[in-house]
């Protein structure tokens, strides 16, 4: 038995306007559903694992308030499901996606849950798509963008490998906080991405660490690999593949879709599972493998091997 | 609901409570437009802990986690670099002073910091019912058989809300009414395999009615320099949303052909939100389970409303002064914003605290 992907979908928001990770990744949700062709009900666990949000607001989880866009669960006393949807945040930076298949495959497993949905969506606190923006922050580096991955056991032996997780003593070269000192009564609309001189290579070096070790751990044959990356920076993938040895196209960080600035942060592995179904796989390739690292420095990789092969 | 074969158990728990006790009165006094209520009679909370600012403290949410978690550790047969997992629930995330951290994880710095070098570790955030969802993932976790053994912490700045709240609040409506009622405080809780029936999770079931997720909202201030909780607690309180407890853990025994009377549960541990919401929440349960509740374990009127911390800080107190029994079971049910409601039933005998 394993763990597969049902439906994935990416959402971008519309040019110039202020975008809500709760909206981003409900539209993303649905969408899922809709591939699925599932009704909300289906749901039984909902995992966000988005870090930038509307207004830094830190209650409730995001995921309950995505549930709410979404229409799963809304009054267990009104209609009772059988599958009694649960959510919550899940957040560790980067790795946010592949810790939530971690988490997934122990409740879809052991927990009785039918269906865990991950939903993965950043925004700026305040807004930074808005026309109306009074202070654009230039500083910000990721895109406004939401994701959502439909998760499920499947009988047969394809899907997920185990989520490995890699992580380094060093102090994090990159953080995102909110300052309050000083913050005055703008605390909604700011954020601090912090990122040091060499973080770009403190996060590289984990990634290729961490996914060689996946490779000869799990005995993948990583010529046979479609890598699916992080991208902190803008050649964060043409960097990993100098290190892992693979020809450029064989890692995969795309652009985010849409008008919008920025690189895509928690949804970045959701946007390369598409892109690698919408492009299909070589014919020498087999498996993908997630590589995600982002702040602690943490790192994490998953393998995938598809159900059914999607030809180029 | 789950079998419990391969379950797991509390293994051991500990508590950190800032030595700072401020009285209701004290509260009050610090209150701009003081409301003409009596508030300790409405909550039943006569004092609370609250952070000491000085860094040298290290009283800020992280400094109080890790205190928390060190107590935990230094309760349980396992080591830092034993933990397969370590899971941090804080709702407020206050590191380095005054800086609310979005990345990296509070649970990846805390992992590092103990010394939980191969610890796969994430951030859970839900609210007042965050340490309760880290324990229902590792104990999903460990069921699996994918992890033996994990930390799930939780150290909570929740005073933040109400400084800016003593400065905000214009009456005993307004939405900041429930931040008066809050303290600081810090748990961990350390989960491995039961290897008897002794030391048990029986089950720890959770569930979101998402059309309430807009009740309570947390956010910084649009007014004053500072965080703040907006709640609407009329409807947040409704008998309707006490309901869904019982609603919800009934149909959940139903699929094993059980009743809440057959549990035979010793004590009970509601959410610490104030005394007549406990009181409140187990009359509901009294009314739709048709049987009496079992003994109710508090803290809140000498804590208050300690948010993530406040059934594990319940727990810890009653365990350590004797007033709660060993081999005894358990039945915690949070109640958080989302709307999150559930069930965590739990043999306690040998829990090192």
């Amino acid at each position: 038995m394993a763990i597969v992907i049902t439906a994935a979908a990416v959402v971008a928001p519309p040019r110039a306007s202020a975008a809500r990770a709760v909206q981003l990744a409900g539209e993303a949700s649905l969408a899922c559903l809709a591939e699925a062709r599932l009704s909300p009900d289906a749901v039984g666990v909902l995992i966000n694992v988005g870090v930038y949000r509307e207004h830094n607001t830190f209650e409730p989880a995001v995921g309950a308030l995505v549930q709410k866009e979404a229409g799963i669960n809304l009054d267990y006393l009104a209609h009772p499901v059988p599958g009694a949807a649960f959510s919550f945040d899940l957040m560790n930076g980067a790795c946010g996606v592949l810790n939530a298949v971690q988490v997934a495959e122990s409740m879809l497993v052991a927990g009785g849950a039918e269906r865990v949905l991950v939903t993965a969506a950043d925004v700026h606190p305040g807004g930074r798509g808005a026309p109306d923006a009074e202070h654009p922050d230039d500083d910000y580096p990721y895109a406004d963008l939401g994701a959502a991955l439909l998760l499920e056991r499947s009988a047969t032996a394809d899907g997920f490998g185990p989520v490995r997780t890699g992580g380094s003593d060093d102090p994090s070269a990159t953080a995102g906080y909110l300052p309050t000192a000083g913050m005055r009564a703008d605390g909604r609309n700011r954020i601090t991405v912090r990122r040091d001189p060499g973080f770009a290579t403190q996060l590289l070096d984990l990634a290729a660490d961490t996914a060689l070790g996946y490779v000869r751990d799990e005995g993948l044959d990583l010529r046979r690999t479609l890598v699916i990356g992080s991208r902190p920076t803008s050649d964060f993938g043409l960097r990993l593949a100098g290190r892992l040895g693979l020809p450029e196209d064989r890692v995969l960080t795309p652009d985010p879709p849409g008008a919008g600035a920025g690189l895509p942060h928690t949804a970045a592995p959701i946007l390369g599972y598409l892109r690698a179904i919408t492009g299909g796989l070589p014919e020498d390739v087999d498996q993908l493998l997630f590589v995600a690292v982002g702040a602690g420095p943490s790192a994490a990789c998953v393998s995938y091997r598809p159900q059914e092969r999607w030809t180029r | 609901m789950t079998s419990d074969a391969r379950g797991s158990r509390f293994e051991a728990l500990g508590a950190y409570m800032p030595p700072t006790v401020r009285s209701t009165g004290e509260l009050l006094a610090s209150v701009t437009a003081m409301p003409d209520v009596d508030l300790e009679r409405i909550t039943g909370v006569a004092e609370r802990r609250v952070y000491d600012p000085r860094p040298e403290a290290g009283e800020d949410s992280f400094g109080l986690a890790l205190k928390a978690a060190r107590d935990a550790l230094g309760h349980s047969r396992y080591d830092p670099a034993d933990l397969d997992v370590v899971v941090s629930a804080s709702i407020t995330r206050f590191k380095d002073g005054d800086d609310f951290y979005f990345e990296p994880s509070f649970a990846g710095m805390l992992a590092k910091e103990l010394g939980a070098r191969r610890a796969v570790h994430f951030d859970v955030s839900n609210a007042c019912a965050g340490m309760m969802t880290g324990v229902h993932l590792l104990d999903r976790m460990i069921r699996s058989g994918a992890v033996r053994t994990g930390l799930v912490v939780s150290g909570e700045q929740a005073t933040r809300v109400a400084e800016t709240a003593a400065r905000e609040i214009a009456d005993s409506y307004d939405p900041q009414f429930a931040s008066l009622s809050v303290g600081d405080s810090a748990a961990a809780v350390v989960l491995d395999r039961a290897v008897d029936d002794a030391d048990r999770i029986h089950y720890i079931d959770l569930m979101t009615c998402a059309e309430y997720a807009h009740l309570c909202l947390g956010m910084p201030s649009d007014r004053t320099e500072g965080i703040a909780l907006y709640t609407d607690n009329r409807q947040m309180h409704k008998q309707d949303r006490l309901r869904m407890w019982p609603a919800f853990h009934r149909d959940q025994l139903a699929k094993l052909g059980r009743t809440f009377a057959d549990e035979e549960f010793d004590y009970i541990v509601q959410h610490q939100v104030g005394t007549r919401f406990v009181e409140y929440a187990n009359r509901t349960g009294e009314a739709e389970f048709g049987t009496p509740m079992p003994h109710s374990l508090s803290v809140v009127e000498e804590f208050g409303n300690t948010a993530t911390t406040s059934h594990f800080l319940a727990l810890q107190r009653h365990l350590k002064a004797g007033t709660a029994r060993r081999g005894a079971r358990y039945l915690l049910v949070p109640a958080a914003s989302g709307l999150v409601t559930g069930a965590l039933s739990a043999t306690i005998t040998h829990l090192g605290v």
